[in-house]
């Protein structure tokens, strides 16, 4: 099963919420899009369910037009499961009910799913570790209980395309670590193709094969968990994604010399052409290394600190600049310190 | 941005969607048609007639004129009807404020016992139509009732105070419309937070200090906002006057309108339009009024309202409760059987005992009255399809309401509120203007039979499944359809197996607001009826014109049984919500 969505774009009235986008979408690809609120995924996401219709551009699945022009494919006969942000759990219906709801509704429910109902809905509630709840009612169940609930019901029938709208973001922090592995154990067994939404960079970053980092509507980066964190590629991704530090300096073809530094210049090799255009260069708290005596980096001044447990949290004023640092060395308040960046691991 | 996609890419390469998304588009073009037509329909049915109205009052044999306002502003009689109004909804708004914020201040902030049969019983004076209440209390302190025979028991020269007067009309209109108030304070109380109040007090403010400068003001909007659904409501109302007023010659504008029509003078439509229009203007000015305030408060929507008891009355408990259980019983339920037990008389004048006990009176009105029971007939009939049609395209319309909002749907919101903002008696006339000859030279006979009824009763009433219909979808998140629409479930299923079961006791509880309500309707009625459709209000006026206590207290009686009737149906469904699983109400 493979997704295609060709200059897909969609406005709401004067406002463009999602901007000419390409994408290909793999058999078995686990897809996280990943932005702030308002950048248009979840706008995306619902093209792709078929809430919305795109404005112009057009998606195919499996090769088929199932939005453009003139075409919108509505979502009840789309193979698509979808994962939401609320759960949207029906309240009068049980655990078992909600599994065996899409099984018979769903006129694309593979035959041999369709005729062995019991056992399919006796295997998704095993999947999903619901099994002892299936006669549970909805207001009956935890958080996490509830959005096991939603995603046994959207993988029922065999979709061949899996959304998930924010499904993490109701639940609470702990608990969130547990469905993680839960909708990979879910990403592995169903081996169905999988478009995550989200704004949590941890989130994407974890569960992901694919990670498209959108903002206002366009795309910024594509590529794998590790190529978007290690070579973000604009200032934003750099940001959001990586949470680097924007160090100001001096680019010389591919070197970087930093702002109050002494004897440094850093390799810019594959760097971004914004960094260049705007004289930065990103540099994650982690890739920071702190000395105290004054030898070659960036010369600053530890103006807070935070144990974090396994680290310390130091903020460094470095010229009117302040920087970001994540080191298990410990330093003192006041410390003069100069930073240097760590061998490149990627 | 968008560029234009060159044609051939947006044909589909297997033809197959096309003919699966074709109807799709047909339909779609087709509910464009629908909603044209929809909006041509709204118009005539609920803004037509309110023009129609008021361009009576302005016109005469040679065009546009004042004449008919200015032959009003001469008549002492209009001077005294306007005193007499303004009275009237001064004096019982005041009251119904006085007491609904008292019991609604009782029961969001102490912890009073018994709070959900407190709040039916507060209910129940709003519920009973208030020609009932009327009659109840005119039978309790009439020269038969159990009020005079205590005091006579007392001191033979004793004799209560006279119903028929303008003290009876503000205090049976006070005490039959402060439950409205009641209703939209609690709410306002519950919504405030507590540690505003909690603040003050630990600023070193006493309670009473704390309810005046810190819960009262912040009560405030919505206070007034029932203030004046009170003031409608009492504009409105044209039983009360027309029972306890009209005998003594004391008139509001409700009931000279009334008079003028069922006058039928040479230029009474014409002097009952421009009573209307005055009416009508003061009715729509204090809903905008209303609206307004409302709107400012908008934030505290998104407050939940706290349940919690605020104040232990601890030793007063029991005091306080009795002391608003019998101010509840001797305002409805005395009356009430002082009515009814007057009903079971064999004459008027008799004492209630053993051997004076009869049900004569219930088997004349229902057995030998051929009229009555052709009343009852009529009233249930019209009920039951007013409520039917209502149901259907009242829910309908709240689901397009709240899922596709737009202005065109605001807009016939809108507009079917008008008919039910309007007092009655306006709405009524109006009714009559519009159909008694829709097109100049062309009467299609709907007035003077059921038909106008039919009409006048669906356009008044369906704004109020409108309201429950909305209120109930909008419990429902759109994601809850959204996943049963991805979980492969067309528009019928949808239905069936997900937005009915969710939304059905909402939207039933909103259908038997209506068959009350039309069931004991006595304003339109009162104007549209003609001989072959009277309805049980209109019965029961008429026997009270014409002096026959005895059968109209048996058939308010009736109608009591009736309504108790339909309040079990209503606690039914209630229970049946808030069984497990379903949304759970408070009350």
């Amino acid at each position: 099963m493979s997704i295609e969505l060709n200059a897909v774009c969609k406005s709401f009235g004067s406002f463009e919420a999602v901007r000419s986008i390409d994408l290909t979408i793999g058999e078995g690809e686990f897809v996280a899009i990943l932005g702030p609120s308002g950048c248009g995924k979840t706008t995306l996401l619902r093209m792709l369910a078929g809430f919305e219709q795109p404005t112009s551009g057009q998606i195919l699945i499996d090769g088929r037009v199932v939005a453009g022009s003139g075409v919108m494919m509505p979502p009840e006969k789309r193979r698509v499961g979808m994962v939401f942000q609320s759960f949207a759990l029906w309240p009068h219906m049980n655990v078992a009910e909600h599994i065996r709801f899409p099984i018979r509704a769903h006129k694309e429910t593979p035959a041999h799913i369709k005729r062995n109902e019991r056992e399919r809905v006796e295997q998704v509630l095993d999947l999903a570790g619901l099994a002892p709840l299936a006669s549970r009612m909805p207001h009956e169940l935890s958080g996490g209980q509830k959005q096991r609930v939603s995603i046994a019901r959207a993988i029922a029938s065999e979709p061949s395309l899996l959304l998930m709208d924010e499904p993490l973001s109701s639940l609470d922090a702990m608990l969130r670590m547990d469905m993680r592995r839960e909708i990979q154990h879910v990403h592995r067994r169903t081996s169905s193709s999988i478009v995550y939404v989200t704004h949590d960079q941890g989130e994407a970053l974890a569960m992901a094969d694919r990670i498209i980092v959108m903002k206002d509507g366009k795309i910024e980066q594509a590529g794998t968990p590790s190529e978007v964190y290690l070579h973000p590629q604009t200032i934003f991704v750099a940001k959001f994604v990586s949470k680097a530090n924007l160090v100001k300096g001096r680019w010389i073809n591919n070197r970087f010399i930093p702002e109050n530094s002494i004897n440094t210049s850093w390799s810019g090799e594959g760097a971004g052409s914004s960094f260049k255009l705007n004289r930065i260069y990103p540099v994650r708290p982690d890739q920071f290394l702190i000395s105290q005596e004054s030898q070659a980096g960036i010369i600053g001044e530890i103006v807070n600190i935070q144990f974090q447990g396994r680290e310390f949290q130091y903020h460094i004023r470095s010229g009117s600049d302040h920087l970001e640092v994540i080191s298990s060395l410990p330093f003192r308040l006041y410390d003069k310190v100069t930073l240097s960046l760590k061998q490149q691991v990627g | 941005m968008s560029e234009v996609r060159p044609h051939s890419i947006s044909i589909p390469q297997n033809g197959k969607d096309r003919k699966i998304l074709s109807p799709f588009f047909r339909r779609f073009r087709g509910s464009r048609a629908a909603g044209l037509l929809g909006m041509l329909a709204v118009l005539l049915l609920f803004i037509f007639p309110v023009i129609k109205l008021i361009l009576l009052s302005f016109q005469s044999d040679s065009g546009f004129t004042l004449a008919h306002y200015r032959e009003l502003m001469h008549q002492e009689r209009f001077w005294t009807t306007l005193r007499n109004t303004g009275t009237v909804v001064a004096g019982s708004t005041s009251l119904s404020l006085l007491l609904g914020t008292v019991f609604a201040w009782v029961v969001a902030y102490t912890d009073i016992g018994r709070k959900r049969m407190l709040h039916l019983a507060i209910l129940l004076c709003f519920i009973l139509p208030s020609y009932v209440l009327t009659l109840s209390w005119s039978s309790l302190m009439g020269p038969q009732g159990w009020a005079t025979k205590l005091l006579q028991w007392v001191n033979p020269g004793l004799a209560p105070w006279s119903m028929y007067s303008m003290g009876g009309i503000i205090f049976v209109m006070g005490i039959h419309h402060f439950p409205l108030v009641y209703m939209f304070t609690l709410e306002v109380f519950r919504k405030i937070p507590r540690d505003l109040e909690w603040a003050a007090r630990a600023g070193g403010s006493g309670a009473f200090r704390t309810f005046c400068r810190i819960t009262l003001p912040l009560a405030l909007p919505g206070l007034t906002a029932g203030g004046l659904l009170v003031f409608l409501a009492s504009l409105d109302n044209f039983g009360i006057p027309a029972f306890l007023g009209t005998p003594v010659n004391i008139s509001v504008l409700s009931t000279l309108i009334y008079e003028e029509i069922i006058g039928f003078g040479p230029s009474a439509f014409a002097r009952g339009a421009c009573l209307s229009v005055l009416l009508g203007a003061a009715a729509v000015l204090g809903s905008l009024i209303q609206w307004m305030l409302l709107r400012k408060n908008h934030v505290s929507d998104t407050v939940q309202p706290d349940f919690v008891p605020r104040y232990t009355l601890g030793r007063f408990g029991k005091a306080v409760s009795a002391a608003l259980w019998i101010f509840l019983l001797l305002i409805t339920v005395v009356p009430l059987s002082s009515m009814i037990t007057m009903s079971l008389k064999r004459a008027y004048g008799l004492g209630l005992t053993a051997s004076n006990i009869t049900f004569d009176n219930y088997r004349y009105v229902l057995f030998e009255n051929p009229q009555v029971w052709m009343a009852i007939r009529n009233s249930l009939v019209l009920s039951l399809v007013t409520m039917l049609v209502c149901l259907v395209a009242g829910s309908l319309f709240a689901y397009l309401r709240v899922r596709k909002p737009s202005g065109l749907n605001k807009a016939v919101e809108i507009a079917a509120s008008v008919p039910y903002t309007l007092p009655g008696i306006v709405f009524a006339l109006s009714m009559i203007l519009v159909w008694m000859e829709p097109i100049p030279g062309w009467n299609p006979g709907i007035y003077g039979t059921m038909s106008i009824l039919f009409i006048a009763y669906i356009c008044r009433f369906l704004i109020l499944q409108i309201r429950s219909g909305v209120s109930a979808f909008m419990q429902i998140d759109s994601s809850i359809e959204e996943a049963a629409r991805v979980s492969g479930a067309g528009i019928r299923r949808r239905w069936i197996a997900i937005l009915l079961p969710l939304v059905l006791p909402g939207l039933l509880t909103g259908g038997i607001l209506v068959f009350l309500t039309a069931l004991t309707e006595l304003t339109v009625s009162a104007l549209l009826y003609a001989s072959g459709s009277q309805t049980i209000g209109v019965t029961i006026f008429s026997f009270e014109q014409a002096g026959d206590t005895l059968y109209s207290t048996a058939l308010s009686s009736l109608i009591v049984a009736l309504i108790g009737a339909g309040g079990a149906v209503l606690l039914l469904i209630h229970k049946w919500t808030s069984r497990p699983g379903g949304q759970s109400h408070e009350y």
